[in-house]
């Protein structure tokens, strides 16, 4: 996926993935895309919420599942007929098992152009550790 | 090689109304039809056009693009977005478990059914949507006229 990518440098759009079911809300509920990454000292999770700001964006962490729930921030006026759509609006969820050494109270959360940046430090038993050698 | 797709879903077509026809039970299927049906044709940035009385609005959806990486231009009634979605993880990752979101540059362009007041354009790229506002020229625009009794 990633060397597809870079060999082609145009993007194609993924079909926005529908999840049935559980939602009390009206309207559909999609699939965000997420890039996960992991580092020596955190996991770090991106995804793609176009249309949500950081006051719509609810992020869990409960019994080792982080949950992630965003509503849009703006949605299209009343007074806007449409007359050619090729995307669907609507919330956002996405869950993720989380391994065990993350440290849950350090999880963080930022946004920025419609991506959430989540960051999740393992707890310090689990970070790679350099030991000094001492010369005797 | 940039990407370059012109749309027309308005223009008329010689072959008149069956094309039409065509045209508008295909939006259906696209709309209504099977799950996991194409919505976008697979071009980024997909892209809603609307209408108000004086104006068209076009969003489209770019997260994480930033708003100096986007080119708005628009020339008689056609406009073209281009740009470039990067992606770029600070610090690095020495490994990686899922890969979803694409990097790469795009450019398309869209022709609007009339020609717009350029001076009077508003672009907003805001949480990852832009949104063109696109006041039509005034000769296009509706006009009331006044009924005066005889």
């Amino acid at each position: 996926m990633a060397n597809e990518a870079e060999k082609t440098s145009q993007i194609q759009v993924r079909d926005k993935q529908t999840i049935a079911g559980e939602s009390t809300r009206p309207g559909p509920v999609f699939r965000p895309d997420v890039d996960i990454l992991e580092r020596a000292d955190a996991y770090v999770i991106f995804a793609d919420l176009p249309g949500a700001d950081d006051k719509h964006v609810d992020v869990r962490l409960e019994k080792g599942i982080l949950s992630l729930d965003a509503r849009l921030a703006t949605h299209p006026e009343s007074g806007w007929n449409p007359v050619h759509l090729e995307y669907r609006i609507g919330d956002f969820h996405r869950e993720f098992r989380i391994s065990d050494d993350v440290d849950p109270g350090a999880v963080s959360a930022s946004m920025r152009d419609g991506v959430l940046e989540l960051n999740l430090p393992k707890s310090e038993t689990h970070r790679p550790r350099t030991i000094a050698i001492q010369t005797g | 090689m940039a990407q370059y797709t012109l749309y027309r879903p308005w223009a008329a077509s010689p072959a008149g109304g069956f094309d039409e026809l065509r045209r508008e039970m295909d939006d259906l299927i696209r709309r209504f039809g099977s799950a996991g049906a194409s919505e976008a044709r697979g071009v980024f940035p997909a892209a809603n056009l609307y209408e108000t009385g004086d104006a068209y609005v076009l969003t489209a959806e770019l997260p994480g693009v930033s708003s100096n990486d986007i080119q708005v231009t628009l020339e008689g009634s056609t406009v073209t977005l281009a740009g470039e979605r990067k992606i770029d993880y600070p610090g690095g990752g020495t490994s990686v478990h899922r890969l979803e979101r694409q990097a790469g540059s795009f450019r398309r362009a869209f022709e609007l059914p009339v020609v717009v007041d350029s001076e009077k354009v508003e672009a907003i790229h805001k949480d990852g949507v832009l949104m063109l506002r696109l006041p039509k020229a005034p000769e296009h625009q509706p006009r009331q006229i006044a009924v005066k009794a005889d």
